[in-house]
């Protein structure tokens, strides 16, 4: 176990490497460079302002003279400098890391609450009326598009009954846990509804496959009840996939979730990637994508090692 | 509204996040460091230049510009004597030379540089006097030093390290004189600044006691966010006005904003030359274009018609310039002169070549797509192809830039000052657009060095109506920055200028 986690690890580094370097190709290969941003506000710029402040950047040197010193860098441990706001990349991420990770840590806790009871109740009478509607409420949930779904609930919950703060992580001035919360169910719900939507699609239809198992029909002829074939058996087997999905979008906890960070005014990764985005901040761009490299691949590595714990007959060599 | 324990807090529902705090360097609008930043001067509703540190603004009518011998020119600025930074230091005359210097230094990368660099010398006789010595007459030398820099933070320094200083880019020294003090930026939430006790306008200003920008990009969250009544003002849409208009607590100006949205066409591709190179081609296009019909209701008659590039409330604006009146009749006649006949498909061909052009959109500028949308319908009826290319902001920069386009709808945001020479001089730093006319030159570049204003009225009085005759760019609406403001604001002056509608935050008040 411990020789298989350590190749997988050592394997992260070149695969990092090859990532860096097709992000930082695909980043570059964007039409407009930084200077762009001088012009964005519509003023009339001084072209000499403009070559300064290439030549500041280092963006006036090759691509490949660029890439190196961003490597050497980042080896060291030091992702540069922002462009857009002069800042380390490495502090600006440390800045968002924390709202993005607590809004999709309810999104997560949303989804895992409301998704599993409902694939297994859907699973146990398919066709029934409960999970028609389950089932048609999770295609809409994944049919509708985040910010239309975002801004209707601010109207209703913010606008029209005044119960919930459109945006924003609490009251300037006057936030208390109680309001931080209150600013959090908005996002983290509809944050929630594509993993809701998942998650119960899956773990039903591996319980209704599960059901005719050869295991759950030893179960049941041992006399089991049904509440206890369902507890030991099925739920534990439906969960093995399950989980694996769910480990893999923990992924999604450090990327952020770009457009419901938007329409909430979230202060997260997501959005600081746009605005980098936007900026053609490439130091920025880099430092969120390798770290969005580097979770999807831990994470990948989490849900192989938790087959193992919720299945004993895989091992790892 | 959230409570405030007593305070007097506005809060205001801003557009974007800013990137830095130094206003010189900001690739963003400044308008939210003028709460802690004051410079000699600023600009009122009127789009008028006000002094502000400065106690009056030099003329030669009130004899603090003097003419020399050999051609230039000392101005001389009085400036208020009892005014402090916000770390209790005097501001002094030396603090504007040191602005002076790290402007025109071009690794301070500040965005009109080339605007300083007539001033060839700066002294301080004394510390409320500062006198710059310049090479000559310059017509808009009254919007510079919209701010100054605190010598004694930032005077050991290099320009690329003021530059790239941390503590005034991001607040914590972000010394000011202003009526407010920085107090917090929490990265992607809000901007947050108290009241400057000891402001120099004396101890009732300002009247409020905090101010919070919160940064909220999405306009439609905006919007939501004013409605749902936690918010003293916001920016919203020229579309959303109708949505507000009966709101109860809040009024919405649309303020004239000195931004026109036009169409230009370059001749710097082989394809844009042969299409545009002939004015009675241009004309023509521009007879078809109706500009009633996309302010009125594409723009849901929120914007005004423009026929100059200079906004109606600037005083050189120009009211008797030429019109195209929407004539396709007139169009199809100049079009057949010209030889583009009508083809088998539809659209005209001359010698080979099809009338046939790409508008260059920027990805989300829903207005300008729209606008574009509009005049491709409408050109189509004269047998005119218009195609589109969308590239997203940055990308439509760089292409811009290096006039690989055919055709753009866009606006630029002008200073109070209509300086006209940067975009249609023949060597203009932003004629992207490859025309270049002897008889206007002159006209722009005498403007440009000239303190009279009657002769700088005449000089662009002609170039707007030159522009005009000859159908060098159409412009088509003004546009407007409807901004909402809670009826609990008093003192509210919004201003369309790129200072923005934030320069008189000193008085304005705030009912509880």
């Amino acid at each position: 176990m411990s020789g298989y986690l350590r190749r997988r690890l050592l394997q992260m580094v070149p695969l990092l490497f090859g990532v860096s370097i097709v992000i930082f190709g695909v980043i570059q290969a964007a039409p407009g460079g930084p200077e762009g941003s001088l012009l964005a506000a519509g003023r009339f710029v001084d072209p000499a302002v403009i070559e300064s402040y290439r030549r500041r950047l280092g963006v006036d040197q090759p691509v490949s003279v660029q890439y190196l010193n961003w490597l050497r860098a980042t080896v060291r441990g030091d992702l540069g400098t922002s462009f857009s706001t002069s800042r380390p990349v490495g502090a600006l991420i440390a800045e968002r890391l924390p709202a993005t990770l607590e809004l999709m840590g309810v999104a997560f806790g949303f989804a895992a609450v409301i998704a599993l009871p409902l694939g297994l109740v859907s699973s146990r009478k398919p066709g029934g009326l409960f999970d028609t509607v389950a089932t048609g409420g999770s295609f809409l949930g994944l049919a509708m598009p985040v910010f239309w779904f975002g801004l209707i609930l601010q109207l209703i919950f913010s606008v029209r009954l005044g119960w919930l703060p459109v945006a924003g992580t609490g009251t300037i001035g006057a936030s208390s846990f109680g309001d931080h919360l209150r600013h959090l169910i908005l996002p983290g719900f509809v944050l929630s509804t594509r993993y809701i939507a998942g998650w119960s699609r899956y773990f039903r239809s591996t319980l209704l496959g599960l059901a005719g198992a050869p295991f759950v029909r030893t179960a049941r002829a041992k006399g089991l009840t049904e509440a206890r074939v369902e507890r030991v058996h099925t739920v534990r087997n439906g969960l093995i996939p399950v989980v694996s999905i769910m480990a893999l979008n923990l992924a999604d906890l450090f990327s952020g979730a770009v457009i419901t960070e938007t329409v909430f005014a979230w202060p997260g990764i997501g959005r600081l990637f746009v605005q980098a985005m936007f900026a053609r901040d490439y130091p920025l761009l880099m430092g969120i994508l390798l770290m969005g490299a580097a979770t999807v691949i831990v994470f990948n590595l989490v849900a192989d090692l938790l087959y193992g714990l919720l299945d004993p007959r895989i091992r790892y060599e | 509204m959230p409570r405030s324990d007593g305070k007097k807090i506005l809060r205001v529902a801003y557009e974007r996040e800013i990137d830095l705090l130094n206003p010189f360097t900001s690739q963003n609008l400044v308008d939210i460091s003028f709460s802690k930043i004051e410079g000699l001067v600023t600009t009122d509703e009127h789009n008028q230049f006000v002094p502000v540190l400065a106690k009056t603004i030099p003329t030669k009518a009130n004899g603090l510009i003097v003419a020399n011998r050999d051609g230039t020119l000392d101005m001389t600025w009085p400036l208020h004597g009892n005014v402090s930074w916000h770390d209790g230091r005097p501001f002094t005359s030396k603090d504007v030379c040191f602005t002076w210097r790290f402007v025109t230094n071009p690794a301070s990368e500040t965005y009109n540089r080339e605007q300083y660099l007539g001033i060839k010398d700066c002294q301080a006789p004394n510390d409320t006097t500062v006198v710059f010595r310049w090479d000559g007459e310059y017509a808009y030398y009254d919007g510079l030093f919209e701010a100054i820099l605190p010598e004694h933070v930032l005077g050991g320094m290099t320009a690329e390290q003021i530059v790239q200083f941390e503590p005034y880019n991001r607040g914590s020294q972000t010394i000011g004189t202003g009526p407010f003090r920085f107090a917090e930026w929490k990265a992607g939430e809000y901007i947050r600044v108290v009241r400057n006790d000891n402001y120099w306008r004396g101890k009732d200003y300002p009247k409020i006691d905090e101010i919070v920008w919160a940064f909220i990009p999405d306009a439609n969250t905006r919007l939501n966010a004013l409605k749902s009544g936690q918010y003293h003002f916001g920016r919203i849409l020229p579309v959303q006005v109708k949505d507000v208009a009966t709101l109860a607590g809040y009024r919405d100006y649309l303020i004239p904003s000195n931004s026109v949205m036009h169409l230009d066409l370059s001749i710097k591709t082989p394809n844009g030359k042969a299409l545009f190179a002939d004015p009675n081609v241009r004309r023509a296009l521009f007879h078809v274009i109706d500009k009633k019909a996309i302010a009125d209701q594409l723009m849901e008659g929120t914007v005004t018609i423009a026929n100059s590039p200079i906004n109606p409330t600037s005083r050189f604006y120009n009211p008797a310039v030429p019109v195209h009146p929407v004539d396709p009749g007139e169009a199809g006649r100049l079009l057949d002169q010209a030889g583009w006949v009508v083809g088998g498909d539809g659209v005209r061909t001359k010698g080979g070549t099809r009338f046939s052009f790409t508008i260059l959109n920027r990805a989300g500028a829903t207005d300008r797509i729209a606008v574009a949308q509009v005049i491709q319908a409408e050109l189509k009826a004269v047998g005119v192809e218009v195609k589109f290319e969308t590239l997203e902001s940055a990308a439509w920069t760089e292409r811009w830039r290096s006039s690989r386009w055919e055709a753009v709808v866009s606006a630029w945001f002008l200073p109070a000052d209509p300086s006209l020479t940067g975009l249609y001089a023949c060597d203009g730093a932003n004629n992207m657009t490859g025309f270049c006319d002897g008889a206007l030159d002159p006209l722009l570049k005498r403007s440009d060095r000239t303190l009279s204003f009657p002769d700088r009225k005449r000089d662009l009085d002609s170039v707007q109506v030159y522009l005009a005759e000859s159908a060098r760019t159409l412009p088509l609406y003004y546009n407007v920055i409807p901004e909402l403001v809670s009826s609990k604001v008093g003192n509210y002056r919004g201003s369309g200028t790129n200072f923005g509608s934030f320069w008189n935050l000193y008085d304005w008040t705030l009912a509880p």
